[in-house]
């Protein structure tokens, strides 16, 4: 009989060679490796991303078109004779023209603009007031958040289409793109607003806040420098793909009569009048809606790249 | 096969595992030929650190390994066949029946949204357990017994033997056994049979044994032992199980969503779902690591009376050397995927060969004796301080809190929760003052209210003799100069989005000290001090490891050359190594500058360590301030006691060879 | 549990205030004088002029006019269209309960398939027809729902005649398909999106794991444990959509021809119908409340963590 203290086979004392197992220093650091930010990992993620490569070159091909439209055609959109109405393409009208007899593609191309500006516009006027609401609720908490949370929960409960429309009926005789982007913008800063609130939320409540109050820091100055810089990303995010989001709706607005001011011109708008020519001319309708919809997925691409990057729980790829 | 009975075979073999993972950067190898047996009924501790490949050795055995984990290479057999190479629903077929897990942290390992009862029927069903009757292992009880004496062992007791005790036949049974038991059975046995026959849990052989052994004859005992334990409901079962994990109120209990639950009890809900198929070998994955040291202490050694009980096998992953060694018979410490060392746990621990092992046996806190010395001298201190026109004084008081009360509001209750209540000690200058609890004993509101970060309810904290809460804001600003944090989380205490030198020159800049030249010399400096490269200065903090965070941290906190750090828990997530390099850092920094020292802990066996006083929380009160060696060697109270009880290895001899 | 439902309740309270109010503030900060409107090219007659203007109490203060507005309201009385005079409630029951049907169809749309295609998506990240799903999803967003209506429109029903190409007046099941496909078709997109993340994350949580290390079988695991756990944002999106496609069927509406709810408030506001319009965007708006109020209390229901907060 063995002794209970007697190590069962495959159990014996085992030391392993010195020379195969060597020791590294504990808690060594890796001096080689490259510095990196929460900013520059993303980036040095998103670098390899075929989904950021592609939708950030379509944004600055699209930023281009929109700065410099002269360069890619010399037809002013404007020009419109009833004589061309329909017309098939022809060399240097590579799209053909539309109802007006406008030049499709001239219109395409200058109709980025305002697509692009609508979007961009909206986009920012959201992030900064609803950033900012957000931000002040999530950090001050109490009464300040329960009354900005109920304003927010008011605006939530007007869906962005339903209001922008009741809203924009009554400019309809006077509209401009800048009323455009304040209609979007009044019923789109919530959604950023909630996203900008659970984000300082969280961020007021990591230690290096408390540390930097420990330190010295005011309130403000954690505010500023830590809460802010923290919750930046997610805002930021939602903001990309909201982006897209404006872009669309704007078109959505100019399709019930409700976008653009005629003299401007806008995908939207030009996908609205082409409606009637469906049937019979449906390339008429093609052409802006495929530039729309281009633009709407590179943001809504650079979005989740964006994303992806920033947070790798929820990876798409 | 031998026909020696004598040497078991093994349950599980482990044999050259290779393991590997695929990423970005290429295959990394998480676990290189790692060679290791566990018998039935045996307990086998792998220990190692974070990344070590401890985790992934034993999930490989399992067929659950994350993400790209695979086995490249050698073999994994369990009761004598191969399976690693089984395909997930081989797997399947021996999960939960053959293997069961306990996993590491009890806060994300139950589903939110199901009853624990749910879940552990879950386990029971899918594993086709019959739940009338107990499924004991049939141990090669081939060490203690010969075949012979095995099959007479055998015989004593058919199938119907293990049937369990219903809910609904429990009172019944009890009232009959107490009038067979009339003037026979002395009260403590009849109180034994209503503390222990637990419907779900306890067998017809133990109702009958129980029985026959307070006086009732065996005839009588087996008469009524068949009549009225005839088997459990799923209810029962359930209930059963976790009351054998040790939760208390089990059938009730059972009812309730994990959320409802402590962490403690989690672990009891998993440890019963882990064994409810009754598993041939139990993976235990750092199964207490999250939780106090007298709850980890409590459920260990229910799990070991339990393991014992039903022969289960155990592999025990652990990063804790000292409950490894008080726990198995068997230790494998692994370093970065190897195989460093292995064998008989007192052997390993008394006399470690591999100079890893050594460096864990000397770094281990359960397992040292004494303060830190400091390689530096302490002598230092005291010419400077008296060049400096302060002479050492040791009863010098530079904190000093008095009849400190803190209440919290509880959102659903009207009475206010006295967080702190009535807490007084002093902290003298250049010594180390230890704050120990368990979780909700109100030692880190303690430490917030030092730090004037929360303001107390009643009483006061004065520093150099000065109230701190009737600080102006100027005050307050010269206050926080000299007295510095560092906290507990070191993934959490810096600014992710600030580079190293960003956060350590964050209070020079607050308090407006230098111009940007002499900052970043200053900065410099203190990287020296903590030991750190100064090339880290432009990393940011995800780059670092969990224990260089904490140094970055040090050396924030001694930019503005402070007199006082509160340290809150400051070393509690690291590894065992690392937390020793940074308490050597602590120490050092303390014997070259004086600084006083506020160190919050759970973990006793630090304190030791580190500590000149101790003060002792439990449920916001302080039961015991004293010096560090009478704490230790005269504990006053049974608290105190049971704290040092829990400390894991506290009691084994060890490092002769050292 | 009820003490969350009904704190739910109150909180709703002050959300529909404000937004009934915010909705007829907009509305009647409209430039020009309805009372006006109402003669059209003929003279005004200050006399009748200001008998409306008292009958609508468009002479008092304007938080008193809302204040009648909302006491109107609760008795379900919107008072009459301008023009024609039709009682406002008899006009939206003639257009409320095909757009219900509608929004019923494309939410049942959106939902199968939805959380179909999302869930196979998540559960086989990486494989081809993952990749097709995600195309597809990620074009039906960013395409303008009234592009997709249009291009559905003449595909599928001028050019391959599968379904009518407009609805007509008293539209059947068939009738109303490919008007509710497009109107489910950009939330459906987001669903998929939804439902594929959530598979795909959930997929390595710890529990599951844990599940795995029970024994369970991989279907159960799935079902039990992931889906059980990823469907509930998902289920909560799709009944806080349930509300907003309501409001959002006009544009469905308007490319099918159908005389729901969504073409009454369009023509509405072209003919300055301020009266129909913040009644129908009142109702609707209210409608939304409610459904979002109805997902609070069912996600309460699936996530037992939610009740005790």
């Amino acid at each position: 009989m063995t002794s209970p203290n007697t190590p069962l086979p495959g159990q014996e004392r085992y030391v392993a060679p010195v020379e195969e197992t060597p020791l590294h220093a504990v808690d060594a650091i890796d001096e080689n490796a490259p510095a990196t930010s929460m900013w520059a990992d993303a980036w040095r993620t998103l670098r390899k991303n075929p989904l950021f490569i592609i939708s950030a070159l379509v944004i600055l091909f699209i930023a281009f078109v929109a700065l410099f439209p002269r360069i890619f055609t010399s037809v002013d959109p404007n020009y419109c004779t009833l004589d061309y109405s329909r017309n098939l393409p022809s060399a240097g009208h590579p799209f053909g023209y539309d109802m007006q007899g406008c030049d499709i593609y001239s219109r395409v191309i200058y109709g980025t603009r305002t697509s692009l500006t609508v979007g961009i516009a909206t986009t920012l006027l959201v992030i900064i007031f609803g950033g900012l609401i957000g931000a002040i609720a999530g950090y001050f908490g109490g009464w300040v958040d329960a009354l900005l949370s109920r304003l927010v929960d008011i605006f939530y409960a007007v869906p962005l289409l339903l209001g922008a429309i009741v809203v924009l009926q009554m400019f309809r005789t006077s509209t401009s793109i800048w009323k455009i982007v304040l209609v979007m913008a009044m019923f789109g800063w919530v959604s950023i607003a909630r996203i900008a609130r659970s984000s300082v939320l969280e961020a007021k409540n990591l230690e290096f806040n408390t540390a930097s109050t420990a330190l010295g820091s005011t309130p403000a100055r954690n505010l500023f420098r830590h809460i802010i810089p923290n919750a930046l990303a997610p805002v930021l995010v939602v903001g990309t793909t909201s982006l897209a989001s404006y872009i669309v709706l704007e078109a959505t607005l100019s399709f019930l009569g409700l976008g653009m001011p005629s003299g401007t011109v806008s995908w939207g708008g030009d996908i609205s009048s082409a409606q009637t020519m469906l049937r019979t001319q449906p390339m008429i309708l093609f052409y802006p809606s495929v530039a729309l919809a281009i633009t709407a997925l590179a943001f809504i691409m650079l979005g989740d790249a964006v994303r992806d990057a920033l947070d790798p729980k929820s990876r798409t790829e | 096969m031998t026909e020696n009975t004598n040497i078991p075979a093994p349950l599980l073999e482990v044999k050259d595992l290779q393991v590997e993972f695929n990423t970005s950067a290429g295959n990394v190898k998480a676990v290189r030929d790692a060679t290791f047996n566990v018998y039935p009924g045996q307990w086998v501790a792998i220990v190692g650190e974070s990344g070590s490949g401890k985790s992934t050795s034993a999930m490989a055995a399992l067929g659950l390994l994350p993400g790209t984990g695979h086995i490249t290479g050698g073999s994994i057999k369990l009761e004598g066949e191969e399976i690693s190479h089984y395909t997930p629903k081989q797997f399947e077929a021996i999960r939960g029946l053959k293997m069961g897990l306990v996993p590491q942290d009890p806060m994300s390992n139950l589903n939110p949204v199901y009853r624990i009862d749910a879940q552990i029927k879950e386990s029971l069903i899918a594993n086709n357990i019959d739940i009338t009757r107990e499924q004991r292992i049939a141990l090669a009880e081939g060490l203690e017994l010969t075949a012979a004496e095995r099959a007479a062992k055998e015989n004593v007791h058919d199938a119907d033997d293990e049937l369990f005790l219903g809910s609904a036949q429990r009172e019944e049974l009890l009232a009959a056994a107490k009038e067979a038991g009339k003037e026979i059975v002395s009260e403590e046995d009849m109180k034994f049979w209503e503390e222990t026959w637990t419907p779900g849990s306890v067998t017809r052989w133990n109702v009958r044994h129980d029985m026959i052994q307070a006086g009732i004859s065996d005839p009588k005992a087996t008469e009524i032992a068949a009549k009225y334990v005839t088997g459990s409901t799923m209810a029962d079962r359930i209930a059963g199980l976790l009351d054998e994990a040790g939760l208390p109120d089990a059938a009730m209990r059972a009812r309730q969503y994990p959320h409802e639950y402590s962490g403690g009890m989690r672990q009891r809900a998993l440890i019963a779902m882990g064994l409810a198929a009754r598993p041939r070998l139990l993976i235990a994955d750092e199964p207490t690591s999250a939780l106090d040291v007298t709850v980890q202490k409590r459920i260990l050694d229910h799990l070991h009376t339990l393991t014992d009980s039903l022969g289960t096998a155990v592999l025990f992953i652990t990063h804790d050397l000292g409950l490894a060694a008080e726990r198995a018979q068997h230790i494998v410490v692994m370093y970065k995927g190897q195989i460093v060392e292995s064998g008989p746990s007192l052997d390993v621990l008394q006399h470690p060969q591999h100079p890893y092992t050594k460096r864990l046996v000397s770094a281990a806190p359960s397992l040292a004796s004494k303060r830190m010395e400091s390689t530096k001298e302490r002598a230092e201190v005291h010419t400077k301080q008296a060049e400096a026109g302060h002479p050492e004084n040791v009863n010098d008081t530079i904190i000093s809190v008095k009849n400190l009360v803190r209440e919290f509001k509880v959102p659903g209750r009207k009475e206010l929760f006295k967080a702190v209540d009535d807490v007084s000690f002093d902290v003298k200058r250049g010594t180390t003052l230890a704050i120990v609890g368990e979780s909700g004993s109100g030692k880190s509101t303690v430490a917030n209210m030092v730090l004037h970060l929360l303001d107390p309810t009643k009483g006061t904290v004065t520093y150099e003799g000065q109230d701190i809460h009737s600080f102006d804001a100027k005050q307050l600003l010269d206050f926080r100069r000299h007295v510095q944090p560092v906290f507990q989380n070191p993934y959490g205490s810096l600014d992710p989005t600030y580079t190293i030198f960003r956060s350590i020159e964050e209070p020079l800049r607050i308090h407006k000290i230098g111009d940007a030249k002499s900052r970043e010399a200053r900065v410099r400096e203190l990287l020296d001090m903590v030991e750190m490269p100064q090339s880290v200065m432009g990393r940011y903090p995800n780059e670092l490891s969990g224990g260089q965070r904490q140094r970055i941290a040090v050396a924030r906190a001694m930019a503005l050359n402070p007199d006082v750090i509160v340290a809150d828990e400051a070393v509690s997530a690291l590894d065992v190594l690392v937390q020793d390099q940074v308490l050597h850092l602590l120490n050092d920094l303390q014997a070259e500058r004086g600084l006083t020292y506020l160190f919050i802990t759970h973990d006793l066996a630090v304190v030791r360590q580190i500590a000149d006083e101790v003060v002792v929380m439990q449920h916001g009160k302080l039961v015991e301030h004293a010096t560090t060696d009478e704490v230790f060697n005269n504990p006053q109270t049974q608290y105190t006691r049971d704290l040092l009880d829990a400390i894991p290895g506290g009691k084994l001899e060890l490092g002769l060879d050292m | 549990m009820w003490k969350y439902f009904l704190r739910r309740v109150l909180q709703m309270i002050p959300v529909v205030l404000g937004t009934t109010l915010l909705i007829y503030a907009l509305v009647f900060a409209l430039p020009g004088d309805p009372v006006v409107a109402m003669f059209g090219d003929k003279p005004v007659n200050p006399t009748i002029a200001a008998q409306i203007r008292a009958e609508y109490h468009l002479d008092q203060p304007f938080i008193i006019q809302y204040l009648y507005f909302l006491k109107n309201a609760f008795t379900l009385d919107f008072g009459n269209t301008l023009r024609g005079g039709r009682p406002v409630i008899d006009v939206m029951a003639a257009a409320f309960p095909v757009t219900i049907k509608l929004g019923l169809m494309a939410f049942v749309f959106e939902g199968i398939f939805g959380v179909i295609f999302g869930i196979v998506s998540g559960l086989k990240k990486g494989k081809w027809y993952d990749s097709v799903i995600l195309i597809v999803s990620l074009l039906l967003i960013s395409v303008p729902t009234f592009v997709t209506g249009f291009l559905m429109q003449y595909f599928l029903g001028v050019k391959w005649r599968i379904f009518p190409v407009t609805a007509g007046a008293n539209p059947g099941f068939i009738d109303l398909l490919m008007p509710a496909m497009v109107l489910g078709s950009a939330s459906m997109a987001y669903i998929i999106r939804l439902t594929r993340t959530e598979v795909a994350s959930n997929r390595t949580l710890d529990y599951v794991r844990t599940a795995r290390a029970k024994g369970l079988s991989n279907r159960k695991v799935i079902t039990n444990h992931i889906l059980r756990n990823s469907l509930i944002p998902v289920i909560t999106y799709l009944g806080a959509d349930l509300g907003a496609l309501m409001g959002g069927a006009m544009i469905s509406e308007r490319i099918f021809n159908i005389n729901g709810i969504g073409n009454t408030l369009y023509k509405g506001i072209l003919q300055g119908e301020s009266n129909l319009v913040v009644s129908i965007v009142t109702v609707l708006v209210l409608i939304f409340v409610v459904c979002n109020l109805l997902v609070d209390m069912l996600y309460a229901v699936l996530d037992p963590r939610i009740r005790y907060e």
